[in-house]
């Protein structure tokens, strides 16, 4: 099962291959059949993503389940009526995609069927929203943002074959799932823990009725260790680290793994030993990896350009356009071209969009003052093209997402320095202590008017800095809130080096592979509140390899 | 040689199964090697012993289900395969019961906890497993016993039923099993047989898929009950689609199901039955609509008989108790038929689990232990067309106090319930099927209708896919397209049907548990058939593209 002859074609010319041939052909037979017709489509596009993916899972050393498969998925992509006015205007944008798996041998007869049966399946889907559109357009009042569907860009021919790694062989990521997980049995009060593998290679091809060819090979692994415990009074204390590399032989050494596993074994005994936090609002210092996920979360998601349109969005950058967002002594870009920062790979890179559309670094803000937006190829107002932002999962609409986003300051202090500015800005305020947030698992944002326009992100490790001079203090249970703008304009300075965090962030057009790089960064406030949490007991019993204990030590674990 | 080869595997043949005989009265000699259930046990000793929060009860009953489940899927359309999977998975079902038989935490919903297991044989990471899911299943026992026993206050319950039934301890050891697959022969299976759509240019798609699955299943309850069995399901199937003229959508299938892969078609098996659907599609897309109205007599092939009574009655047939505070006997339909009329007098159901072929088809509803670890055993369910039985496991239903061995966990997981096994409908007075067509004409004659219906497959309980007109006057059959039953319940089950069939057909199932329901042709003294008016699409914008093949 491990080796896919299907797959056969990455290394091939495009001469030879025989699905982007097909692809062709049948466009081409669409785009005149179709174009007899009222209404008529005006862009078509193919995309076709050859997956080879494998799923393995490892608990205490052992194999929970390894799965490997194969598959071909066919995106058709239709705008009916002119770009002015489409079948993929406001809510109706789905109505411009449709998908299904295709066959992966390279059979020209069948691969042209089955596009063929996608494509008038796809016009039909696309002609009647069509129709809807356009009524919707004559009875309702005007929108306030009167931008064109679809932008014009040049299409761009690139047929990249050249070899990728290759996907990583099933066994060797048993292996590799069976030796970390294992790492977790000597810690009797890890209750829950696991590594995932998922290896995945794909090759895309799009074309497109403008004449756009686009092919395009990736190989990517991720894995994901997950440990988690609960205190006494029930919280769940979870802690999670990812990998990322386009092979298994880009990973960390097994040392430096290994060290990575004893420091969340670690992290995680001092949570459950760890105070709960009371609510908080005052000096904060973010690490930088911390400082990366906020942003993404915080400001990233509100600079994607579809949320400043449509009378839903809470566009709370919409009109801030040439005005001061953030202190000027930062700056915002998103940068896919991007392979790698300071030695580390960024996931978040790619040579062309989802739309065929070349990646190209945004200036979105330059010494705090908004400039630009992440554009796919929809319009808003201001902004009529797309620059290279436009991306989505297999089996969704492209909409502007976040690549590779990147901080940077000219206010900086060294980081070790940061810990006493804190106290400083403490002392300043006249209070007992300052947190500092280690790292941060996630968050989510929310855009839509109906709700608050806040956010909220989920911190795991987080410090008391005391002003009296006592040990930094270790607490649980929080999480930070506030609202975008106000908590943006409270940056007092930030460290001088950059932290990456890698990941992959879902929205409406699907899960993409992100990343975000940013210093650490002072805050004069940040408010925190105490976190919902479970109250179930921990396990009645001592788990298994430790039945002669009578509770389970919270002091054991470590080194044995 | 070749006569030695043949001794040899008789001799492995019948050492195995002495083994099985055995396996039964040797317990603990026997899953002393097999780590699953080993690893089981241990956790149970210690649960069983030591569970036990302060000022609460320990349980009174402790399960343990693990399904091992190892799959093979793909699927070719047009010729090429589409997609491809093989997976190895466990998961653990643990059930902690609080309270005593006649009233503890139970729902309608099942109680307790699922996790995976690994599927290395690593003690240590297993026992983990089990002992975390325990703990989880006990805590919710313990809510779950509070809530219920505050619910109870509020409510009157006109005939009070125990939570759950005793049973007897078995020990009952299978030998577990594998999948061994060459993947090649039978993708070129699948390329070999959804390639023949090149065959008629009318054919909008042809798919054809394969699951091939076997199943380990490991049980171990507090009350002494071990159970471990294995079983293999083959599935393959072709599936194609045309449209009509005037638009309707035409789908046809063809399908395969085994518990060995000798016994599943070979590729030219394969690609005749496609053929041979390919060529009704055809017929199919020609065949004049079915007349909007019709009500007469109608013939059920014991094909599609086996359809309607798994849909009409088959549900019908499982004892599940309700919600909490309603008082009727079971869900489902025949909640209060019990002891009264259900089908005519001269049809007999029974379903026996214990039978393992009918006229040399292997039926995929047999088994030895349910998955309550409960023996199987023969249900008679409706006698002389009167139902005297329904189907049970360890959950009582009003006077019927024990399981008669059919809970059953669906696939991939899930907490047993009552299901089907081998579902066998049989009439006292069958008789050959062209009689019943006589019968049919006749009907016909006396009723001056120029013709009646026989139905030959059917899609679903109520739309027949091949439905043909039986012409009275030369007793010629026509096939129509577009029909669909108006009728057809179980109340026209019970007071309509008027004649069966001596012939059997059996229909093996894969979901939602595997079963067989065996039932002959039936025919019907006055049903009302109408016309479809709902399934019609325009035809393709612009034609299929020209294939070198064609």
């Amino acid at each position: 099962m491990q080796h896919s002859p299907g797959f056969g074609v990455i290394c091939g010319t495009s001469k030879q291959d025989v699905v982007l041939t097909s692809m062709e052909r049948e466009l081409q037979r669409a785009s005149v059949e179709l174009g007899k017709l009222n209404p008529a489509p005006y862009f078509i596009s193919y995309t076709v993503y050859d997956q080879q993916v494998s799923f393995v899972v490892g608990m205490n050393g052992s194999l929970v389940t390894s799965t490997t498969g194969r598959k071909r998925m066919a995106d058709v992509i239709m705008r009916v009526g002119a770009p002015t006015l489409d079948n993929a205007h406001g809510d109706a944008r789905p109505s411009a995609i449709i998908t299904e798996t295709l066959p992966f041998d390279d059979d020209s007869d069948a691969i042209a069927h089955a596009l063929w049966r996608l494509t008038y399946s796809e016009y039909r889907k696309a002609s009647s929203a069509f129709l809807n559109v356009q009524t919707k357009a004559q009875v309702k009042a005007k929108e306030e943002d009167l931008s064109a569907d679809f932008s014009k860009e040049t299409a761009q021919i690139h047929a990249d074959y050249e070899e990728v790694a290759p996907a990583p062989e099933q066994k060797e990521m048993e292996v590799f799932v069976r030796r970390f997980s294992g790492a977790f049995r000597k810690y009797p009060y890890i209750y829950s823990s696991g590594v995932m593998v998922t290896g995945e290679k794909t090759l895309q091809r799009f074309v497109s009725s403008e004449g756009g060819k686009i092919v395009m090979p990736e190989t990517v692994v991720r894995v994901v260790i997950q440990a988690g415990t609960r205190a006494e009074d029930g919280m769940e204390l979870m802690r999670v680290e990812t990998l990322q590399a386009d092979s298994m032989s880009k990973f960390p050494s097994a040392a430096e793994i290994d060290a990575t596993l004893e420091k969340m074994a670690k992290d995680l005994k001092a949570l459950r030993e760890a105070p709960t936090a009371e609510p908080y609002d005052g000096p904060a210092l973010l690490s930088g990896r911390a400082s990366g996920v906020f942003f993404h979360e915080v400001l990233g998601h509100r600079l994607e350009g579809q949320r400043q349109r449509g009378d839903e969005e809470g566009q709370t950058f919409t009109k801030k356009l040439n005005q001061p967002v953030l202190p000027e002594f930062l700056s915002v870009t998103d940068d896919p071209t991007l392979r790698s920062l300071n030695g580390t790979r960024l996931a978040g890179w790619y040579k062309y969009d989802d739309e065929g559309v070349p990646a190209a670094k945004v200036e979105v803000i330059k010494n705090g003052i908004l400039r630009n937006f992440l554009m796919s190829r929809m319009p808003i107002a201001g902004f009529d093209h797309s620059n290279g932002h436009g991306r989505s999962q297999a089996g969704f609409m492209p909409v502007g997402r976040q690549g590779n986003l990147i901080v940077t300051s000219t206010h900086t202090a060294k980081d070790s320095e940061l810990r006493l500015k804190l106290l400083d800005e403490v002392k300043k305020q006249g209070k007992p202590y300052g947190l500092y947030f280690e790292d941060i698992q996630g968050g989510f944002t929310l855009t839509q008017r109906s709700a608050p326009q806040a956010f909220q992100v989920l911190p795991v490790m987080v410090w008391r800095v005391y002003a009296d001079g006592r040990p930094d203090e270790l607490v649980r249970g929080v999480d930070i809130v506030g609202t975008p703008l106000a908590a943006m304009n409270r940056i007092l300075v930030t460290g001088n080096t950059s932290s990456v965090f890698n990941g992959v962030c879902g929205a409406e057009s699907g899960g993409v592979a992100v990343s975000a790089a940013a210093p650490a960064i002072l805050f004069s406030e940040i408010e925190v509140q105490k976190r919902a949490h479970s109250n179930d007991r921990p396990p009645i019993l001592p788990p298994p390899g430790y039945e002669h204990q009578a509770k389970i030590p919270a002091q054991s674990g470590g080194q044995q | 040689m070749k006569t030695i080869l043949k001794r040899l595997t008789l001799l492995s043949a019948l050492l195995l199964s002495i083994t099985v005989a055995f396996a039964a009265d040797a317990k603990s000699a026997q899953d002393g090697d097999d780590p699953v259930l080993r690893d089981l046990r241990t956790e149970m000793a210690r649960s069983k012993a030591q569970l036990r929060l302060e000022n609460m009860s320990t349980p009174y009953f402790i399960d343990y289900r693990v399904m091992d489940i190892d799959d093979w899927e793909a699927d070719a359309a047009l010729g090429g395969v589409r997609g491809e999977t093989r997976s190895r998975i466990r998961f653990l079902l643990v059930q902690v019961r609080l309270g005593d038989y006649k009233q503890d935490n139970s729902s309608t919903r099942g109680e307790g906890a699922m996790e995976v297991v690994p599927i290395d044989s690593d003690e240590h990471a297993f026992r983990f497993q089990v002992w975390n899911a325990t703990d989880k299943a006990y805590k919710q026992a313990v809510e779950a016993l509070t809530d219920k026993q505050a619910r109870l206050k509020q409510l009157t319950i006109d005939h009070p039923v125990d939570d759950f039934a005793r049973a007897e301890a078995v020990q009952s050891l299978q030998p577990v099993v594998t999948l061994k697959v060459e993947r090649e022969p039978w993708l070129k299976m699948l390329r070999d047989a959804s390639g023949l759509y090149t065959q008629n240019p009318k054919v909008q798609f042809l798919a054809a898929a394969l699951s091939f699955k076997v199943v380990n299943r490991y049980y171990v309850n507090s009350e002494g009950t071990v159970v471990r069995s294995g079983e293999e399901l083959y599935h393959i199937g072709v599936s194609g689609t045309a449209q009509a003229e005037d638009g309707m959508r035409l789908d046809r299938s063809t399908a395969f199901t085994a518990t060995s892969l000798r016994d599943l078609p070979k590729v030219e098996e394969l690609k005749d039955s496609t053929t041979k659907m390919l060529a009704t599609l055809e017929q199919l897309r020609e065949a004049p609509l079915a007349d909007e109205d019709y009500h007469g007599p109608v013939l059920i092939s014991a094909d599609s008989a086996s359809t309607i009574f798994s849909s009409l009655i088959g549900d019908s047939l499982l004892g599940i108790k309700p919600e909490l505070g309603q008082n009727a006997r079971v869900r489902g339909q025949f909640a209060s038929s019990y002891k009264t009329r259900v089908l005519p007098e001269f049809l007999t159901l029974v379903d026996d689990p214990t039978l393992t072929t009918i006229q040399g088809t292997a039926l995929l509803g047999h088994y030895e232990v349910d998955d309550e670890g409960v023996k199987a055993q023969t249900v008679p369910l409706v006698e002389k067309g009167m139902l005297v039985n329904y189907l049970l496991g360890r959950q009582p239903i009003r006077d019927f106090a024990f399981s008669n061995g059919h809970g059953r966990a669906n696939l991939p997981v899930s907490w047993p319930a009552p299901a089907l096994g081998n579902l066998v409908v049989r009439s006292s007075d069958g008789v050959a099927p062209e009689e019943l067509k006589k019968k049919l004409i006749a009907i016909c004659n006396e009723r001056g209708l120029e013709y009646g219906y026989y139905v030959g497959t059917m899609m679903g309980p109520r739309i027949p896919r091949l439905l043909y007109r039986v012409w009275a006057k030369d007793g010629h059959e026509e096939l129509v397209r577009g029909g669909l039953f108006g009728d057809l319940d179980q109340r026209s089950m019970r007071s309509n049907i008027i004649a069966a069939g001596s012939d059997q057909y059996v229909d093996n199932e894969l979901m939602p548990v595997p079963h067989s329901v065996v039932a002959p042709s039936i025919l019907f003294d006055d049903l009302e058939v109408k016309r479809q008016t709902s399934n019609k699409d325009k035809l393709p914008e612009y034609p299929a593209p020209e294939t070198a093949k064609r």
